[in-house]
């Protein structure tokens, strides 16, 4: 098949074909921009979109993620007929079951419930009677109590990033795969053009979208973005039919484990002492604390075949909270990144907000929470702790 | 079916094993694998495809290919080609993916 030939010009440059570069362009596109073209080095989905557990939770500490949690999930809830899509998004929406391990958790998790209660969000206090009748094989012994949101829950991600590609597509998106942004061009105030491999394409909008790569994006352009990026180690079990509702998460025994539509078990832990950089190679080390990690909390699940493991960037922001807008440094130069670990959940509201300020629209949000300047010599006033 | 008769190698008689197939007595021997054992008894379908049910047989014989997936004392997705058959184990056909209990 010949290569459609590389534009010379477009009108927004897109750098990243993750789900948050694929919720941009749908967003873009839908309200009528033209000539968008996205730029993706591998493939639709190969960096931390199609390694992450994909889980979608609206059950955190912080105002500005629950609020765009709780939009991304009304969002979801109907993405199949809104994007049209031909295959199954797989949304199983039955709950997160977040365990709280000890007092302090459970008073910083009563906390957190008054809060997304605030928002709207339908969250509970359960004591750990009422967690063992959602997830019957959960090991009390090691449960404090818990909270519960039965609106969460998770999606396929390969599905759910196909469905904004084609729907980004029909809308007339050009994306290129395989494709790797060399060098982005700039003159004193605005930026005015993008390098690949495949050619040089002039823009006045560039969006950085590149997941684990969003500093190194930034740093064409002489923008510092203050992110770094960790691998986090994941695994998938052997099918087996179903058995477990919701999610099951814990920030203090570092777990969280849901099954698949399919069947298979996925769980993932983060590990403290993970260096910073771009290796997402697995471990040994990831396989045994995760299995003794898992059959503590939940020891059937010890009984299930390992089938594969591997990993994936989270790009982490000095308070968690992701970094979604443009900068005064730089005219034209928008990012979505730093989610830290929940990208893949506010992809709706990532592509939603950054499209509308693009647009030069009113944000359907207030975005000073969002943007790379308050961390401009400021204190962190509030971090997202609610993190595996 | 048994080879007993073979120009190099010889087939000391060995102990007999009972074991369940299904809750039928079935008889294999010492040394046997539970597909092994079962094979030799005529009993030829191990499992059942996942999504259209069509039978599954004795196939790679090396615990890889998923195919002799069976339940066994209750324990779902045991790879019946490469465990050992004990006396008295309750073998039965899966059921989907299997369930955990």
């Amino acid at each position: 098949m010949k290569n459609k030939p590389f534009p010379k010009n477009a009108e927004v440059v897109i750098i990243g074909a993750g789900i948050s570069g694929c919720s941009i362009a749908y967003n873009l596109a839908k309200q009528g921009q033209k000539n968008i073209i996205v730029l993706e080095r591998e493939y639709i989905t190969s960096g931390a979109t199609g390694r992450c557990g994909a889980g979608v939770r609206q059950q955190w500490a912080t105002k500005a993620n629950c609020i765009l949690a709780k939009k991304s999930v009304e969002f979801f809830e109907n993405a199949q007929e809104i994007l049209d899509y031909d295959g199954d998004i797989e949304f199983k929406q039955e709950g997160y079951l977040v365990i709280a391990s000890n007092q302090t958790e459970a008073a910083q998790f009563e906390k957190n419930v008054k809060l997304q209660n605030s928002l709207g969000i339908p969250s509970r206090v359960l004591t750990k009677e009422e967690a063992l009748e959602i997830v019957p094989h959960l090991n009390v012994d090691v449960v404090h109590s818990a909270t519960f949101c039965k609106t969460d829950g998770h999606l396929n991600p390969f599905t759910m990033t196909d469905a904004y590609y084609k729907a980004a597509k029909r809308l007339g998106v050009e994306f290129y795969t395989y494709t790797t942004v060399t060098g982005i061009e700039r003159d004193e105030t605005k930026v005015t053009a993008v390098h690949t491999d495949k050619g040089t394409v002039k823009t006045a909008v560039v969006v950085n979208a590149a997941g684990g790569w969003a500093k190194e994006v930034g740093s064409m352009v002489d923008v510092e973005i203050p992110v770094y990026s960790e691998n986090h180690e994941i695994l998938v079990t052997e099918p087996v039919e179903k058995m477990q509702g919701p999610m099951v998460i814990s920030f203090s025994q570092n777990i969280y484990c849901q099954q698949t539509p399919h069947g298979a078990f996925i769980m993932g832990r983060g590990d403290k002492n993970m260096p910073k950089g771009h290796d997402v190679s697995s471990s040994w080390k990831f396989l045994d604390e995760m299995s003794k990690t898992v059959t503590r909390l939940l020891p059937p699940i010890g009984e299930l075949r390992v089938i594969r493991q591997w990993g994936g960037l989270y790009n982490m922001s000095p308070d968690h909270q992701p970094i979604i807008g443009g900068t005064k440094q730089l005219k034209g130069f928008y990012m979505a990144c730093g989610f830290s670990g929940h990208g893949f959940m506010l992809a709706p509201m990532t592509g939603l907000l950054l499209s509308e300020l693009i647009l030069g629209k009113e944000p359907t949000l207030p975005m000073e929470d969002m943007a790379l300047e308050r961390f401009d010599g400021k204190e962190i006033r509030e971090l997202e702790t609610s993190v595996v | 079916m048994r080879i007993k008769e073979h120009p190099i190698l010889t087939f000391e008689a060995k102990e007999e094993i009972q074991f369940y197939y299904n809750g039928e007595r079935i008889v294999g021997y010492r040394g046997d694998t539970i597909a092994s054992a079962l094979h030799a008894a005529g009993v030829k379908k191990l499992s059942e495809s996942i999504h259209q049910q069509r039978p599954r047989g004795f196939y790679c014989a090396i615990g890889n290919c998923a195919s002799c997936n069976m339940e066994v004392n209750g324990v779902p997705n045991v790879r019946t080609c490469i465990t050992p058959l004990e006396a008295n184990m309750d073998v039965r056909q899966q059921v989907g993916k299997g369930r955990v209990r």
